[in-house]
C-alpha cells in the first residue's frame, strides 16, 4: 500500500480527529462509570454514603456490605441455584442442539425443509405468556428446578448458527470417515465436534448468559426456595426481601445501599470477569447469525 | 419382487430401503430434540385457542368450552387495553427513532478510530452491558437516580439547588429512562453488524475517493455510507417489523403504579391479568397475547417481504 502513504497527507484533519476521540472516549465513560459507582457505594462505609460523600470512589473503605450478604443464606442458596441453573441448562442445551442441528443440517435429508420451517416459524409467532404457563403447569413443573432448565433448552437462533457452521464443514471429511466405516453419530462425535469447538462456544456462552441472567421465569415458576440471584437482586432491590438489619431508618437505611450495590456487584461478576476474555467469540456468534440461514 | 425371479443375481435393495438404510440414524439423532422442540413450542403455541374457549382450574391448558369472540370483544372495549396499546406503539417508535441511528454513527465513528488497541478497548467496553441482566441495568439505575443518596439527584442539588426527584416513580421521565438504557445496553452491540458492513467495503473506493480530493468527512458522506446503505435498510426493516415486541422484562421491572399511564405496555397488562388479577384472567390474556402476537407476525412478514422487495435481501 504505497499509495496510502502518498495521500495520508489529505486525509489528516485535526478537528474530525479530536470530535472522533472526544466522543470514544465519552462512550467509555459511559460504559464504566456506572460500574465504578456501584463498586464505590459497596465499599464504602454507611456513615459515608449517609453523608453523600460517595461518587466513584470507596470512601472511608469497608467491607461491612459483604460480610453482611456473605452472612446472609438466602443469598447463597440464590447463588447455588443460578449455578445450578446455568450449568445443566448449558449442557441440556448443548447436546439436544448438537442432536438437532447435524441432521437439520443434511439438506439431502427428507423433511429437513419442513422442519427448519417449523424452527423459523417457531421465532416469529409463538404460545404467548399465558399459554406457556399452563403448559409447565400442567406438565407439573411449577415450582421445580426443572421450569427452569427444560422450556429453554433449544433457541432457535442459536440452533441456527449451530446449522449453518455444520453445513461450512466439507462433506469430504465425512464421506472419508463413511468409507472408514464411521456412522453417523461416530462422524459427529469423532469428526464434527472436535471442529465445532469455537461454535459450541460460542451458543454454549449466549445460553449460559441467558441463564445467569434469567430471573422472569423464576417469578411466575417457581417459589423462593428456589429462586436465582438475579431474582433475589430484584426482590432485594424493590424492597419485597430485606437483607440482614437492612431496611431499617437512619443508618441501617445507609447500609441497605451499601449492601444493594454489593450484591448487584457479586451478581453480576461472573459476567464481567469472563467476558473481556470470551468477547471474540460472542462476536462470531453475532456475525455468523446475522448472515441469513 | 418374487424371490425366485432374482435367483442368481445380485438383489439391490429398493431405492426406499436403501435410503432408510443410509439416513435412519440422523432420524434417530433428531427424534428427542424433536419431540421436546415439538413440546416446548408448539404445544404452547396451539394453546392459544384458550383464547376462544372458557379456562376452568386443573383441567389442562386448552380450556372447557367454547365462546368465540367474546374476549377479543372484552378486550377491544377496554380502556386498560387500548391504554397499553398506544403506550407500546409510543414507546416503541420513540425507542426506533432515537436508537436506530445510534449505532449506525457509532459505527462510522468507530471506524475512525485507527489506534488499534483503544478500538478494541472501545469495542469490549461497548459490547460488555449487552450481557449484562436487565435486572443488574434497572438496580443500577435505580440507585443512581435515588431520591435520598443517588448521585444524580445530589449533583442537581449541590449545584443548582433543585429539589430531588423520584425519576424512577415519575410518568414523565419513564420514557427517556427506556430509551437511555436501551441506548447504552445495546449500542455498541448493535453497530456490529454496521462495522462489518463497513470493513466489507471495497479499499479501492476509498482510494479513489481520496485520489479526487476527498477529505475523511466526504468518504464517510459519499462512499461509506451510501454502500452500507443496504444493510441499513434491512435492519431498519426488521425493527419496524418487531414495533410491538419491546423489552418486557426491563419494563416489568420499571413498572410501577405511579408511572403506569406510560409504562403499561401490551405484554405487562398481559402479565398483570394473567398472574397479577385476583382472577387469574387466563383466558382473556390468552386472548391480548395473541392478538398481539399475530400483529407481530404481520408486521415481521410485512418487513420481510418489503426488504426482498427492495434490497433483494430477505433475512429469513
Amino acid at each position: 500500500m504505497n499509495s496510502k502513504r502518498v495521500y495520508r497527507i489529505k486525509d489528516r484533519s485535526p478537528i474530525f480527529t479530536v470530535i472522533v476521540y472526544t466522543v470514544m472516549f465519552f462512550v467509555l465513560l459511559v460504559c464504566t462509570l456506572p460500574f465504578l459507582y456501584i463498586i464505590a457505594m459497596s465499599f464504602s462505609s454507611s456513615d459515608a454514603i449517609l453523608k453523600g460523600k460517595v461518587s466513584l470512589f470507596p470512601v472511608d473503605f469497608s467491607v461491612e456490605a459483604y460480610r453482611q450478604i456473605f452472612a446472609y443464606p438466602h443469598f447463597f442458596r440464590a447463588y447455588k441455584n443460578t449455578i445450578l441453573y446455568t450449568v445443566c441448562g448449558t449442557a441440556i442445551s448443548l447436546v439436544l442442539m448438537v442432536l438437532f442441528a447435524y441432521p437439520l443440517s443434511k439438506t439431502r435429508l427428507k423433511g429437513q425443509k419442513f422442519v427448519m420451517k417449523l424452527v423459523v416459524f417457531s421465532m416469529f409467532f409463538s404460545g404467548g405468556m399465558i399459554p406457556n404457563y399452563l403448559l409447565i403447569s400442567s406438565l407439573g413443573l411449577t415450582g421445580t428446578v426443572f421450569a427452569m432448565i427444560l422450556p429453554f433448552a433449544i433457541n432457535q437462533f442459536n440452533l441456527i448458527i449451530l446449522v449453518n457452521f455444520f453445513k461450512s464443514i466439507p462433506e469430504e471429511l465425512e464421506e472419508a470417515a463413511r468409507i472408514d466405516g464411521l456412522n453417523y453419530f461416530g462422524i459427529l462425535i469423532q469428526i464434527l465436534l472436535p471442529l465445532s469447538t469455537a461454535a459450541l462456544a460460542t451458543i454454549g456462552l449466549y445460553t449460559a448468559v441467558f441463564f445467569w441472567n434469567d430471573w422472569f421465569y423464576g417469578l411466575i415458576y417457581l417459589n423462593s426456595e428456589l429462586f436465582p440471584v438475579m431474582l433475589l437482586l430484584r426482590n432485594i432491590v424493590n424492597g419485597t426481601t430485606m437483607v440482614g438489619e437492612a431496611g431499617g431508618v437512619g443508618d441501617k437505611a445507609s447500609v441497605a445501599i451499601a449492601v444493594k450495590s454489593a450484591v448487584i456487584l457479586t451478581s453480576t461478576l461472573p459476567i464481567i470477569l469472563l467476558y473481556p476474555f470470551l468477547q471474540k467469540y460472542f462476536v462470531k456468534g453475532m456475525l455468523v447469525g446475522a448472515v441469513k440461514g | 419382487m418374487k424371490p425366485n425371479k432374482n435367483k442368481g443375481r445380485i438383489v439391490l435393495p429398493s431405492a426406499r430401503r436403501r435410503y432408510i438404510n443410509n439416513y435412519w440414524q440422523l432420524y434417530a439423532m433428531m427424534l428427542v430434540p424433536l419431540l421436546y422442540f415439538l413440546l416446548f413450542k408448539y404445544v404452547p403455541m396451539f394453546g392459544n385457542i384458550l383464547a376462544f374457549r372458557r379456562y376452568k382450574p386443573l383441567t389442562g391448558p386448552f380450556g372447557v368450552s367454547w365462546v368465540g369472540f367474546r374476549y377479543f370483544n372484552m378486550f377491544l372495549k377496554d380502556e386498560g387495553f387500548i391504554r397499553a396499546f398506544k403506550n407500546t406503539l409510543t414507546l416503541s417508535s420513540m425507542n426506533l427513532i432515537i436508537n436506530f441511528p445510534i449505532p449506525i454513527i457509532f459505527a462510522l465513528l468507530l471506524n475512525e478510530v485507527h489506534n488499534l488497541k483503544f478500538k478494541k478497548l472501545i469495542q469490549t467496553f461497548s459490547y460488555m452491558p449487552r450481557f449484562i441482566s436487565t435486572v443488574v441495568v434497572i438496580s443500577i439505575l435505580t440507585e443512581l437516580l435515588s431520591p435520598s443518596s443517588g448521585v444524580l439527584n445530589r449533583l442537581l442539588q449541590d449545584t443548582f439547588g433543585l429539589q430531588p426527584i423520584y425519576y424512577m416513580n415519575e410518568p414523565d421521565y419513564f420514557r427517556s429512562l427506556y430509551i437511555i438504557t436501551d441506548m447504552w445496553q445495546y449500542t455498541g452491540w448493535s453497530a456490529i453488524v454496521y462495522l462489518a458492513a463497513i470493513t466489507g467495503i471495497n479499499a479501492e473506493l476509498f482510494e479513489a475517493a481520496r485520489i479526487d480530493g476527498a477529505n475523511r468527512r466526504q468518504q464517510i458522506l459519499y462512499v461509506t455510507i451510501p454502500t452500507i446503505m443496504p444493510t441499513v435498510m434491512v435492519m431498519f426493516i426488521l425493527k419496524v417489523g418487531h414495533l410491538l415486541s419491546l423489552g418486557f422484562e426491563k419494563v416489568l421491572l420499571m413498572y410501577t403504579p405511579a408511572n403506569s399511564t406510560v409504562s403499561d405496555i401490551i405484554d405487562t397488562y398481559v402479565y398483570r391479568m394473567g398472574f397479577q388479577s385476583s382472577a387469574n384472567q387466563y383466558s382473556y390474556a390468552t386472548a391480548i397475547g395473541l392478538f398481539s402476537g399475530i400483529i407481530g407476525l404481520i408486521l415481521v412478514s410485512g418487513a420481510n417481504y418489503l426488504s426482498r422487495r427492495l434490497t433483494g435481501e430477505s433475512v429469513y
